[in-house]
């Protein structure tokens, strides 16, 4: 059977790459270059890049190397969006284009430049190393490799989705806090800290959380999810940061930060009234000073708009509170024995 | 008249009360009426789910028990809210053992967690339930001389397999409403991006420099004002503002209205009536 004559043409167009280019010891300033070839369904950024550099121009840089979405080494911004240029369809992306017949390809944001799409991991690497990514065993180097270190699969659970982070730094790119603060930790760094941080066989937890909980760590991220959004092995990143700082607030009284006070007063306040009594929040978490210094300008404003929130008592419980707070306490006993039987 | 329960967010029984106040002006107009759940507690906003993730689940089932008895599918407009209710009926939905351990517990108030209702925004309801033919014949003062920076946030997006009404890298629904009411649009890069609010008090420079960002670029673009579904994303763009883009070495302004105000002018409202005047930037 043959294809009709349309069906046909719609397997191969033009398309036109604009590509970003920046070779920082010759240009002055970035710009873009277009490139114009035929493309058939079925190939990817990827592949196109490649035409490009063999056939139209040598000079394009990026890096790659697996080809099927293994190595990590090809994420870029295809059209905006963090990426593995080798498991994108030049097809699925062309659909979403706002210019048709155009993809922009970009380099990743938040990492320094190298040149074109290359980015400089360095900094990333750092970061590992600063918050301790790897595992400094339990077992006494005396019985290494005599015994196996097991772990029940119940444990294996809890960090299987975590380890399929192959680096490619795609969520790095897309996080609204590194955007605005290159020191934050990064989110592919809590990933790998939670992996670590999770596993039975590992000793540096204490030390891991310490860093983590420091300024830049993991209460400076603001829940935006486009982490995990992001993520091209599709892994709940968030749940990582969340298991983190449940780590955090579990031992309380060494780690405790501004991050830890401000999440707990929302379980106190639940159970108090039902509602969050916002007045108090921000001395709750950063104390008197801090308050004064940082929001008094602010407050004023706010008070002469009549915004601001109510004094605690003031601010009315909700409607039947009283029962609401049996059932609350009722369900601390059950986190209570749950503790204990985790213990045990 | 189409019935929901209604969510009393805590921001907007404090900060932004000019939320609720305005949704109220004009709710029977667009044939929809939303009943207030006083007995409903704060979500725990995107926090209580570390702290004590069971107690999420109970405080958060039980959000929703309250419109499952009612018959009512539970309608929220805070998107930490919405996302942080959806993440808890995903989680009960998904977890048998916890939904019958909180049902254990719920029954002392005579409430069971069933899963029927849906939880869902404001905005949602209005493009799918009222729609938005029903939204361009009640509109009375089309916004038509208005360039408007639709500013959505993150958790009416993110993460998408939880909240999956519009797709987080092109949302539309926001955009669809500003329209249907007579305004116009700005192409904005920040509209699904992040407003800061959730690291105001724990990491302030890094959530007024995300906040500066957006309003830089409504600014620049000479958009008349941004709009946003969220309480929250309110607070961080107009509250925080004159901080933020002193911060960043702006001298300019621009509003922020709540999707219910917007709405409001549009069906002939007052900006006194609405509440406008309580905001930081007017």
């Amino acid at each position: 059977m043959t294809l009709p004559a349309a069906q046909h043409t719609e397997g191969k167009k033009n398309v036109t790459f604009r590509v970003f280019r920046f070779n920082p010891q010759v240009d002055s300033k970035p710009y873009f270059d277009d490139y114009t070839i035929p493309v058939e369904r079925g190939i990817t950024v990827l592949r196109s890049l490649n035409y490009i550099k063999e056939h139209i121009d040598g000079s394009v840089s990026f890096r790659a190397f697996c080809q099927a979405g293994i190595c990590g080494s090809c994420s870029m911004r295809v059209n905006g969006l963090s990426q593995l240029a080798c498991t994108t369809q030049v097809w699925d992306v062309l659909a979403k284009s706002r210019e048709p017949g155009i993809i922009k390809v970009e380099p990743l944001r938040n990492l320094p430049l190298i040149k074109d799409l290359i980015v400089d991991m360095d900094p990333l690497v750092g970061k590992m190393v600063h918050y301790s990514n790897w595992i400094d065993s339990t077992m006494p180097e005396a019985k290494m490799g005599i015994k196996e270190f097991l772990i029940s699969e119940e444990e294996f659970l809890r960090y299987d989705k975590a380890t399929d982070c192959i680096l490619c730094a795609s969520c790095v790119s897309e996080c609204s806090i590194l955007r605005a603060n290159k020191e934050y930790v990064s989110p592919a760094v809590l990933l790998k800290s939670y992996r670590m941080s999770v596993d039975s066989r590992d000793s540096m937890h204490e030390q891991r959380l310490a860093e983590l909980v420091k300024d830049h760590g993991v209460w400076d991220c603001t829940h935006c999810y486009r982490c995990q959004e992001s993520c091209v092995k599709s892994i709940p990143i968030m749940d990582a940061i969340h298991g983190l700082r449940e780590d955090a607030i579990e031992s309380r009284g060494k780690h405790d930060t501004s991050g830890s006070k401000h999440a707990e007063a929302f379980m106190t306040d639940i159970e108090k009234k039902g509602k969050l009594i916002e007045a108090t929040l921000p001395i709750r978490t950063n104390g008197v000073v801090w308050t004064l210094q940082n929001l008094l300008p602010m407050a004023m404003k706010m008070i002469m708009k009549r915004r601001t929130p109510p004094p605690p008592p003031l601010v009315k419980s909700v409607k039947g509170i009283k029962i609401f707070r049996t059932m609350f306490r009722e369900m601390t006993e059950h986190v209570k024995q749950d503790q204990k039987s985790h213990k045990k | 008249m189409k019935r929901y329960a209604y969510y009393l967010s805590c921001i907007n029984e404090s900060m932004t009360k000019e939320v609720d106040r305005s949704i109220e002006l004009w709710q029977k107009d667009l044939g929809i009426e939303l009943v207030k759940l006083h007995e409903g507690t704060c979500c725990g906003g995107s926090n209580l789910e570390y702290v004590s993730p069971k107690h999420f689940a109970l405080v958060n089932g039980r959000n929703i028990a309250l419109a499952e008895k009612m018959g009512l599918d539970l309608i929220v407009s805070c998107n930490t809210c919405l996302m942080t209710i959806r993440t808890a009926k995903k989680k009960l939905d998904e977890t048998p053992e916890l939904k019958r351990e909180i049902n254990e517990i719920l029954k002392k108030e005579g409430l069971e967690y069933r899963g029927t209702a849906e939880v869902r925004h404001l905005l949602w309801v209005l493009v799918d339930d009222v729609g938005l033919d029903t939204i361009r014949e009640k509109v009375k003062v089309p916004l038509k001389n208005y360039r408007i920076a639709p500013f959505y946030g993150c958790h009416i997006l993110r993460p998408s397999t939880v909240l999956g009404h519009d797709n987080p890298r092109d949302p539309s629904s926001l955009d669809q409403l500003i329209e249907a009411l007579g305004g116009q649009t700005i192409p904005y890069t920040h509209k699904n991006r992040c407003c800061g609010f959730h690291t105001l008090l724990v990491a302030e420079q890094e959530s007024l420099n995300v906040a500066a960002e957006a309003l830089q670029e409504a600014i620049d673009s000479k958009a008349d004002f941004i709009v946003t579904p969220c309480p929250l994303c309110h607070t961080s763009l107009d509250g925080y503002q004159a901080k933020a883009l002193k911060n960043a070495g702006v001298e300019n302004s621009i509003p922020v209205f709540h999707i219910s105000e917007m709405i409001g002018l549009a069906l002939g409202y007052s900006a006194k009536q609405l509440g406008i005047k309580r905001h930081i930037v007017c």
